[in-house]
């Protein structure tokens, strides 16, 4: 269970990015974040494993305060949170499995991994994981080699060997065409449904929310204005979340 | 711009004449008044630089000064009073609305500027010519440097003749002939008696010369008629006959017919026979092979008995420079990587106190690599004596700086993504780095540590004129005893390493740019495994080894500093900034800016032109001009492979020492630079513009200077304010051969051991480089 209480961020510049933001998280929900651009999403999910410091509020996972760790405390959480991201963010001039591998990074001593040295089992995993994403035969492949889709393949074998409970997923298809925004979330869906992980993922497109989440928060101006099951949106929430000019769309 | 629009807002609310009033009384003033800042804080800089330079010029190298009514002034203060007079019309339009001509706010700056900078140079431009047949000594010997020789053979027959005649005359010649049977036909004479001499048996259609022997045999001179040796030249049969006067070294012990003394003259053919061969000089040079006893090890595996000997390479100054390159460069790299990180903003931010530790490590980058490698080892000496370990040591300090300064902007442009994504996985600080940060810097890592060799090479060969090691100490050492030659084939050698090192360095670089991807489905092996990376290894540790010998690497000498050490550095360290010492720098300062302006702009002008002829796109592209491209091209390159301080020495010898000579080497390798870089802005022109004036029907010169030349100006001013900056960092060392300036000043204090007043020089050189640095930064940063 993670819980989200009276959260807010204000950057230094006097941008307020969340204000008072609340809401729960039951294990193994696959809760989508709508909203504009600007509206905090990003922001949001950055807080949960404070890649982004909060300015106030709790988050509470599983019974531990996440804002009240110190930052080796918060290492060990960060491992059990996998991260994905709107750009990939991988290493484009490291190979494939040395990108997957970095996900191990919270496990393994610091003085072992800076001279990259890795144990046969993670090995084993990485490749493991490639296999379960479809993409074995690449792992010895330079990243910036692949496509934008499979790029956010190594991105997600890279979350899944931090063996998380959570995933965060941070526009993980706004950087990919339609077709492959499905298949990627697909494989979070499987995530999801498979290892019971619990996924927050920000979205565009409420036909992709439609179809896979199983509740949906939306933030505007850093607040949550709705709270619900994903069908609940109607055009009046939806006016409301995005303004009076939105027009639906749906993509394929 | 925006001051303008700016005051054109405002100009209904604030009085024309009180604006002109104000700029009357403080330039500037008025300006600020209308708001416009910047304006009036440049007017008021430049109006206090000018009254500086205008009365320090007068005192000190007498600029512009003339006598009204017995009073020396400097006519140069009509223009500081035609500047304020500008100043003051300009805040009375800008309160208006409008604008005034750059004519007068750039044109009487500039042109004050360069007549200070002519007068403080005290260029001579008629020695250039005047003195031209003195220096066609040094251009013979850069077109015959003393790299190869033949072995020659020596044909001579002589004769003798009775000094003078006496009374009665001799019956018969003195005994003595020997060589080949040459004979004249007289038995004695006279100083001035016409004779006339014959031979046979030389070789056939070969040139020799006549020479006059004492009678003693041990003295002799050339003879010659009008100045020019009196050449013989045999025929198809080997015979000859010349005539020619007897010389007054016939006479020099006196015309006494009573005691005629018997002398001789000499036919000698002197021919070059065999092939080419190293000369002496060459192998001092370049290496010479010596033969060594055999060593223990060989003689126990029976490879050869004790008796043998086993042939060894000494290695001459050029490899002891390639050596110093080499370390230099490895040792950067491997201290400068570290290091970078401290200097590196976004990896600082991250730690407790970071921001400090960057502004300290940026300070301590930029003040290190102000100061020249010269001057380094100048101050190195007296910690670790002369030798190429100095050398190695001053070359590296100055490397490290300037490489870590690199790494580190490098370090900062990294995508903060994947450090984002690390960081999200748990990674801490030093995995970050590790796995975020450096495989994104590697190529241009690589790139940058590439570039440093070019540099460091070139380095290399002059720290020898301070560390007395290497080839820049050999050259100090011909030109002392005035070995043109032996300068001459220095020169030669060093253009062909530094050109080879360039070429490498440049496609090594391009090959990391283009970066093959290696699509491979296989776990590579580790490098070690494969054949490559085995080849690689040795040939490292080859180079590596030999480098560390080369640069004869001592590092126990770094603990046993000369006994004056500590002195000598407590003495660096108490700056002595007194009025007179003061005085002295910026006297000195003043040269070495305004000379190295002067031979910024005329090392560009000179290289307009040629810019053109070396651009791929205008002369590269035909077969018929394309000689032209790569002619121009290796002008460019050989002429800027030598470090300015090399040229120094030719120019001494032509215009004399002083800022003319410096000025003068340094506008040659301005001209070999600038030339490249203007060249490749002219390469980089858009062809769209070009095409679209070809279809109006405009010819070749009317296209280049409508649809070229307005799209090269902003890049040319720009390289020439870079290369001014460059000249200041040249010109500070080019006073240690010779060419004025402060470095002049700084060998000066160094050698009279007044450390303290050297110590001021350095800090004035670290100051000076630095705001110029800054400076041209921000021009160019407004120019593009």
């Amino acid at each position: 269970m993670l819980r989200v209480e009276h959260l807010t961020k204000v950057f230094p510049n006097g941008t307020v990015a969340l204000k008072d933001v609340t809401f729960q998280v039951p294990d193994g929900e696959f809760l989508a974040v709508i909203g504009l651009s600007g509206s905090g999403k990003s922001t949001l999910l950055r807080c949960i494993n404070r890649l982004i410091e909060p300015t106030s509020g709790r988050i509470i996972w599983n019974d531990v305060d996440i804002t009240a760790l110190s930052q080796t405390e918060m290492r060990n959480v960060r491992r059990q949170i996998g991260f994905i991201f709107q750009q990939f963010n991988l290493v484009k001039r490291s190979t494939v499995i040395t990108n997957v591998l970095t996900g191990r990074l919270g496990y393994v001593g610091t003085a072992q991994s800076l001279a990259h040295y890795f144990s046969k089992q993670d090995t084993e995993r990485a490749l493991n994981n490639l296999e379960r994403l479809g993409l074995k035969e690449k792992a010895y492949v330079r990243a910036d080699s692949l496509s934008g889709g499979q790029q956010q393949r190594v991105a997600i074998a890279r979350a899944l060997m931090q063996e998380p409970k959570m995933i965060l997923a941070d526009e993980p298809v706004a950087s990919l065409d339609p077709v492959l925004s499905h298949s990627i979330l697909k494989y979070l869906e499987l995530l999801n449904k498979e290892d019971q992980l619990t996924v927050l993922c920000s979205l565009h497109f409420l036909d992709l929310v439609h179809r896979y989440a199983t509740h949906a928060i939306a933030l505007k101006d850093g607040q949550v204005v709705f709270q619900g099951l994903p069908q609940e949106i109607d055009d009046a929430q939806f006016k409301a979340i995005y303004g009076q000019d939105a027009q639906r769309v749906s993509i394929i | 711009m925006a001051q303008s629009a700016n005051s054109s807002t405002t100009h209904l609310t604030k009085s024309p004449t009180l604006a002109a009033l104000l700029s009357l009384v403080i330039p500037g003033a008025g300006q600020l008044y209308l708001g416009a800042r910047n304006v009036a804080l440049a007017i008021f800089v430049a109006s206090v630089a000018f009254i500086f330079l205008i009365g320090f010029t007068l005192d000190n190298f007498r600029a512009g000064k003339i006598e009204i009514g017995g009073v020396e002034t400097s006519w140069l203060w009509l223009l500081l009073v035609a500047f304020w007079l500008w100043n003051v019309w300009d805040a009375h339009q800008r309160a208006r609305g409008k604008t005034t001509t750059r004519l007068f706010s750039l044109g009487i700056p500039i042109l004050l500027i360069y007549i200070i900078a002519w007068q403080v140079t005290d260029p001579n431009f008629a020695r250039l010519v005047t003195r031209f047949s003195d220096v066609q000594i040094i251009f013979n010997a850069l077109i015959h440097p003393d790299l190869l020789t033949r072995d020659t053979e020596t044909q001579a027959g002589a004769t003798t003749i009775w000094v003078p005649c006496s009374e009665p005359p001799q019956t018969a010649a003195p005994e003595g002939n020997s060589g080949l049977p040459v004979g004249v036909n007289k038995i004695c004479g006279t100083v001035g008696d016409t004779l006339v001499m014959a031979g046979q048996g030389f070789h056939p259609n070969t040139t020799g010369n006549v020479y006059w022997l004492e009678y003693n045999g041990t003295n002799e001179v050339q003879i010659r008629a009008a100045g020019q040796p009196v050449l013989i030249t045999t025929d198809a049969d080997g015979k000859f006959t010349v005539s020619f006067e007897i010389p007054a070294f016939a006479g020099r012990e006196g015309l006494d017919p009573t005691a005629p003394i018997a002398q001789g003259i000499q036919a000698r053919f002197t021919q070059e026979v065999g092939p080419l061969k190293p000369s002496e000089n060459f192998q001092v040079l370049v290496g010479s092979i010596a033969q060594d006893p055999a060593p223990g090890w060989m003689v126990s595996l029976g490879l050869r008995s004790p008796t043998d000997t086993v042939p060894r390479f000494v290695p001459g100054g050029i490899f002891v420079t390639i050596g110093l390159g080499l370390m230099a460069t490895l040792i950067s790299i491997i201290v400068a990587a570290p290091l970078s990180f401290f200097g590196a903003r976004n990896v600082m931010a991250r730690v407790r106190g970071g921001v400090i530790i960057y502004y300290i490590a940026r300070g301590v980058f930029n003040i290190v690599r102000s100061i020249d490698t010269l001057i380094w080892a100048i101050i190195l000496v007296t910690w670790t004596g002369l030798g190429a370990f100095t050398g190695l040591l001053a070359l590296s300090i100055h490397s490290i700086a300037s490489i870590a300064k690199l790494y580190s902007e490098e370090v900062e442009h990294t995508d903060p993504g994947p450090v984002e994504a690390v960081t999200a996985t748990g990674g801490n600080l030093l995995q970050n780095i590790r796995f975020a940060v450096i495989p994104q810097i590697i190529p241009s890592f690589l790139a940058y540590s590439l570039l440093r060799w070019d540099i460091n090479m070139r380095s290399a060969t002059v720290v020898g004129f301070v560390s007395a090691a290497g080839i820049g100490f050999y050259i100090v050492e011909s030109i002392r005893k005035g070995g043109y030659r032996e300068y001459a084939a220095a020169l030669w050698c060093i253009a062909i390493v530094v050109l080879i090192v360039d070429y490498l360095s440049a496609y090594w670089r391009e090959q990391i740019v283009k970066n093959e991807n290696k699509i491979s489905t296989e776990p590579p092996k580790p490098f070690y495994k494969t054949r490559r990376g085995i080849f690689y290894t040795i040939l490292f540790a080859l180079v590596f080894v030999a480098s560390w010998n080369l640069a004869q690497v001592d590092l126990g000498k770094l603990f046993e500093p000369a006994p004056t050490f500590v002195s000598v550095l407590s003495d660096f360290a108490t700056v002595d900034l007194s009025i007179p010492v003061w005085e002295q720098i910026t006297r000195q300062l003043l040269i070495t800016i305004f000379q190295a302006l002067l031979a910024t702009t005329l090392g560009a002008l000179v290289a307009l032109p040629f810019a053109f002829l070396a651009a791929k796109n205008i002369t590269g592209r035909s077969a018929r001009t394309r000689w032209v491209y790569y002619g121009t091209r290796f002008i460019l390159s050989f002429l800027r492979s030598i470090e300015a301080i090399l040229y120094v020495s030719i120019f001494v010898f032509w215009v004399g020492i002083g800022a003319f000579a410096g000025m003068l080497a340094l506008s040659i390798t301005t001209f070999g630079l600038i030339g490249k870089l203007f060249s490749e802005a002219v390469e980089n022109i858009e062809e769209g513009s070009v095409e679209a004036l070809t279809a109006t029907g405009a010819n070749r010169l009317q296209s280049i200077a409508f649809a070229i030349v307005p799209q090269i100006v902003p890049p040319f001013i720009s390289y020439a304010i870079y290369q001014w900056d460059i000249n200041i960092r040249l010109a500070t060392i080019i006073g240690l051969a010779g060419g004025g300036g402060i470095g002049q000043l700084f060998a000066n204090y160094v050698g009279q051991l007044q450390y303290h007043k050297a110590g001021a020089v350095i800090l004035s050189i670290v100051v000076i480089v630095t705001l110029m640095d800054l400076a041209s930064a921000k021009i160019r940063e407004r120019l593009v």
